[in-house]
């Protein structure tokens, strides 16, 4: 088992919220900003990002729709919903919590 | 025909979910394939060196679709139970004499003619198609009985009502498949278990004989069982999200039908009742044989 692939596994959802959160953007674009961001860390097969949007769309987390850009090329932009910032807020405070007690525990002690 | 091409066709090939999500899913794909070759080429990249990187880069069309028919095919509790809720009323009218009710069974029938149409109005949902199985029963019901008909006039209403139901049910059952055939499996298995039933009532040439109704109360309770073993098949059906899953939860229906035939009759089922209820039964098992042929 990858542990890096599970972790991203497990926390997908709430990158693509924080991404999303910030301007409405594409499936392609998402991916981009997802390389720039880890510095090339999260590599994945670009086709997964689909279903995870499709199902945080479901969830009525975030909201699709479709644009036409002046190139005449259809895109279709996903934008968090309420739900999916109040959603958000949540993961991100508990991410922080679990991060501060993971650094405390794996950091050596200071007597 | 393109990479592109090619990998949208599989896309969709794999993906047996309502075709308009199913189209915007294959654009949103197309949209990033095209995104990603431009991006290759601006590179330097060949279109056809591009355009096949682009495709490597998505994975496999038929995980993605796995993938996206698991969000998509799951139907709430609320639609799980209003799919189950023809069987369960089928169950009901078998507790009691209700079945021999005019005013019970003109409800039921009339109710499940209405939800029907109205289910046919709303853009066919996944609760409609075990309605929709119900809603031909009086039409299939009727042409056997145009057989009975006094000195000939049966014959004649037969050869025109018959060719014109199943001129309509192969249709319907052809639009259905296309959708997805487990749909089209959910429809035919209220019909199925009732054929079942019906054929293993029966001793050779006496399907239809006087005392049919009294058989068929004698075993009310298996049959009973058998409707409530297809509207928890149903339930588990709609709320299961893996296809493989779906396909099991059809297949306990004709085992629970099977073992309630056996038992009710102590065996005694004659070797014509036996070859209609089998067949009957094994008509379950198309969405499996379906299934395996997709993936060759």
């Amino acid at each position: 088992m990858n542990y890096g692939r599970e972790l991203l596994k497990g926390n997908t959802d709430s990158l693509l919220l924080c991404l999303i959160s910030r301007e409405p953007t594409y499936g392609y674009q998402i991916v981009k900003q997802l390389q720039k961001r880890s510095n090339g860390y999260f590599q994945f097969k670009e086709g997964t990002l689909y279903p995870a949007l499709h199902r945080l769309e479901r969830d009525d987390l975030i909201t699709g729709k479709w644009q036409i850009l002046p190139s005449g090329q259809q895109r279709r932009y996903y934008y968090i919903t309420e739900r999916g910032k109040q959603v958000l807020a949540k993961r991100l405070a508990t991410w922080q919590d679990f991060s501060t007690a993971v650094k405390a525990v794996i950091q050596p002690e200071t007597t | 025909m393109s990479n592109i091409s090619h990998y949208l066709h599989r896309f969709k090939a794999s993906l047996k979910i309502d075709h308009t999500i199913r189209d915007g899913v294959a654009q949103e794909l197309y949209a990033h394939l095209e995104d990603k070759s431009r991006e290759l080429e601006e590179k330097g990249l060949s279109k056809e060196e591009a355009t096949k990187i682009a495709v490597q880069s998505l994975g496999s069309p038929e995980l993605i679709a796995e993938q996206i028919y698991e969000t998509h095919a799951q139907g709430s509790w609320k639609e799980a139970i209003f799919s189950a809720l023809p069987h369960l009323l089928v169950a009901l009218l078998f507790t009691s004499y209700y079945w021999r009710n005019v005013i019970y069974a003109s409800i039921i029938l009339a109710l499940t003619v209405a939800i029907a149409i109205y289910g046919w109005h709303l853009g066919k949902p996944i609760w409609f198609f075990p309605w929709l199985g119900y809603y031909f029963m009086p039409v299939v019901v009727s042409a056997v009985l145009l057989l009975s008909l006094p000195a000939g006039w049966g014959w004649i209403a037969a050869v025109i009502y018959i060719p014109l139901v199943l001129f309509v049910f192969i249709h319907i059952m052809r639009q259905t498949a296309r959708r997805d055939w487990l749909y089209a499996s959910l429809m035919l298995a209220p019909m199925l278990v009732t054929f079942a039933w019906f054929s293993s009532l029966g001793r050779g040439n006496e399907l239809l004989a006087s005392d049919w109704a009294a058989r068929l109360q004698t075993n009310a309770l298996w049959i009973v069982i058998s409707f409530v073993a297809l509207a928890a098949a149903t339930v588990a059906f709609i709320r299961l999200k893996p296809r493989r899953y779906k396909i099991i939860s059809l297949l306990i229906p004709p085992l629970v039908v099977l073992f309630a035939v056996i038992t009710a009759s102590g065996g005694n089922i004659c070797s014509w009742s036996w070859l209609l209820l089998l067949f009957a039964l094994s008509a379950f098992a198309i969405p499996l044989w379906m299934q395996a042929k997709a993936y060759e």
